[in-house]
């Protein structure tokens, strides 16, 4: 296992958003955290990413207690509705982060094809489209040479075509090696996309595993992740 | 590869430091205030120098007092109220952004990354004295003349007097929620230094000492030419105090609880090296008209005076006599005598209903077991006291080195033009060049 999350808990003043949420998460796979809004999907990505304090909760990397010291050599995380540098370009954003992680100019030339970010690097990152302020953050998240991606929301905002294209970009990403952790709040999207899924549900984890899995859980035997969605939660 | 993150970093804080207004705002009224504080200083100069007329006080004009402080007085109000916004505008926009999420997961320590804003917030400063070294150099330019040591002690106190207001906006805006809410808590520290200012004022003891570490009051003994250590020490370390607040707030991972036991203890830190830094004795009197010590053989007979001296003054704070006590002799005493206590005794604020007291006015000097009452407050008969309690000749004083002032009747040529016209238009080209 990459990482392993063990009974993260976490409480805003008197009101307990994640309680005890425990799960693995492997090497090399694209992990989707699924559940509907306000059950602590964001909550979850900011408590590992050491952006959030927890309550309570363990953090296991390769078999070693990961303090909140170490966390970003480990992983970074990819907030969603931020808008970062707002009166800088996107050429600026992109060349930043491929100078700070030392990547090739090369990578962002590889990046900017499908995130389709060509025609808008001159543009400032406050003038963006929710859309293409999406892909902008994208890119910079796969900048990063972390081993482990955590990404909020990422096809909020794209249309079919766009998500399709990030989808790919995602399972490539994966296939380098790469762990991504994708909070998904679409069901669709994230059987697409996703290796295995972690349910969550009030800020409990209800369930973990393949989609296959997932289904023996339900006890189901048809139907997607809509179905189990609604028969675990 | 850390050096390199950080020149990313400096390089990121540059041009968001660029990008925004208020820096560029900052830039334009502070060369508008500067050029209306050179323009009406070198008139008024010129009046005094006997411009026009006869001279009204030629004798001991300083360009210091005349012109710089005048001058670069643009640059307090500046610090007090366009430069914290600078600095708010540099972590506000990251954390109202959300980028400050991106920020805390970049290659670098916290403290590395504010030490970048820092360094990008003193270029900040040093850009916006552009108008006042162009300013001086206009004065020379006239003329005027410019003594070396005390116009560096000026500048020195604007970079300390930038460097704290940046430094409380950075650490306010760390605390803040939005840039709002920052600059009210920046505006409510300002205030509460004035208020400390005017209480302190002929209090004495502690609340007097502190008053003294104000921006405002600090400021005033580098205008006077007098480099106190203790004065850069306390400022040095209550910036970086600052600084060092904000990177233990900003660390969003961290609960509550352990933030502020964290900030206690900086508290605690910061407070026993400020104590320690408020007893550094160290002055020099780098003004060119001694006007921060008494002559040269008046110190050395005080130096030979080695008992504590008590003063004891019954002149309420608001009496215009305990101010000429205290400007032209009790901060000359305290620098030349080792041991001085200086008691405050009147009962009320302004004095004007001490009538009745039959005492008030009057100045009590005790030292070595013997007690002297004296109601002048003029150096000469005050020295005259202290000599003969201690037993020590008074010296035999002459006027050969007395100042002699730098009168001039100059006119501030080409200064309307430059602050006026082309500064403001500089800075809106060069803000338009740099948004292309």
């Amino acid at each position: 296992m990459l990482l392993t999350v063990d009974g993260l808990t976490k409480t805003f003043g008197s009101r307990r958003v994640l309680s005890d949420v425990s799960f693995n998460v492997g090497t090399g796979e694209v992990l989707g955290l699924i559940g509907p809004n306000g059950a602590g999907k964001t909550t979850v990505l900011e408590c590992l990413a050491g952006l959030l304090p927890t309550n309570a909760g363990t953090l296991t990397y390769r078999g070693r207690p990961l303090p909140l010291s170490r966390r970003k050599e480990a992983l970074f995380y990819l907030p969603d509705t931020i808008v970062p540098w707002a009166q800088q370009t996107v050429k600026w954003a992109l060349g930043f982060f491929q100078k700070l992680y030392a990547r090739t100019p090369e990578r962002i030339a590889e990046l900017a094809g499908p995130l389709r970010l060509t025609e808008i690097q001159q543009s400032r990152v406050a003038t963006l489209s929710k859309g293409e302020r999406k892909r902008t953050l994208l890119a910079l998240g796969l900048l990063t040479p972390h081993p482990l991606l955590l990404l909020d929301e990422p096809f909020d905002g794209l249309d079919l075509r766009q998500t399709r294209d990030v989808m790919t970009l995602l399972r490539a990403e994966s296939a380098t090696g790469r762990t991504l952790f994708v909070s998904i709040h679409q069901l669709n999207d994230a059987a697409k996309v996703c290796d295995r899924l972690v349910l969550l549900n009030a800020g409990q984890c209800v369930a973990e595993g393949t989609l296959a899995e997932l289904k023996t859980q339900a006890n189901l035997t048809d139907g997607g992740l809509e179905e189990i969605f609604l028969a675990l939660t | 590869m850390r050096s390199l993150s950080f020149v990313r970093l400096l390089a990121k804080d540059f041009r968001e430091l660029l990008a925004s207004r208020a820096f560029w705002l900052l830039l334009v009224f502070v060369g508008l205030l500067v050029g209306h504080g050179f323009i009406t200083a070198v008139a008024l100069y010129a009046e005094m120098s006997g411009a026009g007329g006869p001279a009204a006080l030629p004798q001991g004009l300083t360009s210091l007092d005349g012109v710089l402080v005048p001058t670069w007085g643009a640059y307090d109000l500046a610090a007090t109220l366009l430069f914290p916004f600078v600095a708010i505008r540099m972590v506000s926009s990251e954390k109202e952004s959300g980028a400050l999420k991106l920020l805390l997961q970049l290659p670098g320590t916290l403290a590395a990354k504010l030490t970048a804003k820092a360094l990008v917030l003193l270029f900040a400063w040093l850009i916006a004295w552009v108008p006042g070294i162009a300013a001086i150099l206009l004065w020379r330019s006239y003329g005027g003349h410019v003594y070396a040591p005390e116009t560096l002690n000026l500048l020195l106190g604007h970079l300390l007097r930038g460097l704290l207001s940046g430094a409380l906006g950075v650490a306010a805006a760390a605390l803040a929620e939005s840039a709002a809410s920052a600059a009210i808590i920046t505006l409510a520290f300002t205030v509460g230094t004035w208020a400390l200012d005017f209480v302190a004022a002929g209090r004495g003891g502690f609340v007097q000492q502190l008053a003294s570490y104000t921006p405002t009051a600090a400021l005033r003994s580098f205008e006077q030419g007098l480099l106190r250590l203790n004065a850069v020490v306390v400022i040095v370390l209550v910036s970086c105090a600052a600084f060092a607040f904000a990177a233990i707030w900003l660390n969003s991972g961290r609960a509550i609880v352990e933030r502020l036991l964290r900030v206690l203890l900086l508290v605690v830190i910061a407070a026993g090296a400020v104590w320690g830094g408020a007893n550094l004795r160290a002055t020099r009197d780098v003004s060119e008209n001694r006007r921060n010590s008494f002559s040269v053989v008046d110190e050395a007979a005080l130096r030979r005076i080695d008992q504590p001296l008590k003063i004891t003054v019954l002149l309420s704070p608001e009496d215009p006599r305990l101010t000429d006590f205290e400007q032209n002799v009790l901060r000359k005493l305290r620098r030349a005598l080792n041991k001085v206590t200086v008691e405050y005794a009147a009962g009320s604020r302004t004095g004007l209903f001490e009538g009745a007291d039959e005492h008030y006015g009057e100045i009590w000097y005790e030292l070595g077991g013997q007690k002297i009452v004296e109601r002048s407050t003029i150096e000469e008969v005050v020295l005259e006291q202290i000599y003969k309690l201690a037993n020590v000749d008074a010296p035999e004083r002459s006027d050969d080195d007395a100042f002699p002032g730098y009168p001039l009747a100059a006119q501030p040529k080409y200064a309307a033009a430059i602050f006026y016209l082309f500064w403001p238009v500089l800075v809106i080209v060069t803000w338009w060049l740099s948004r292309r």
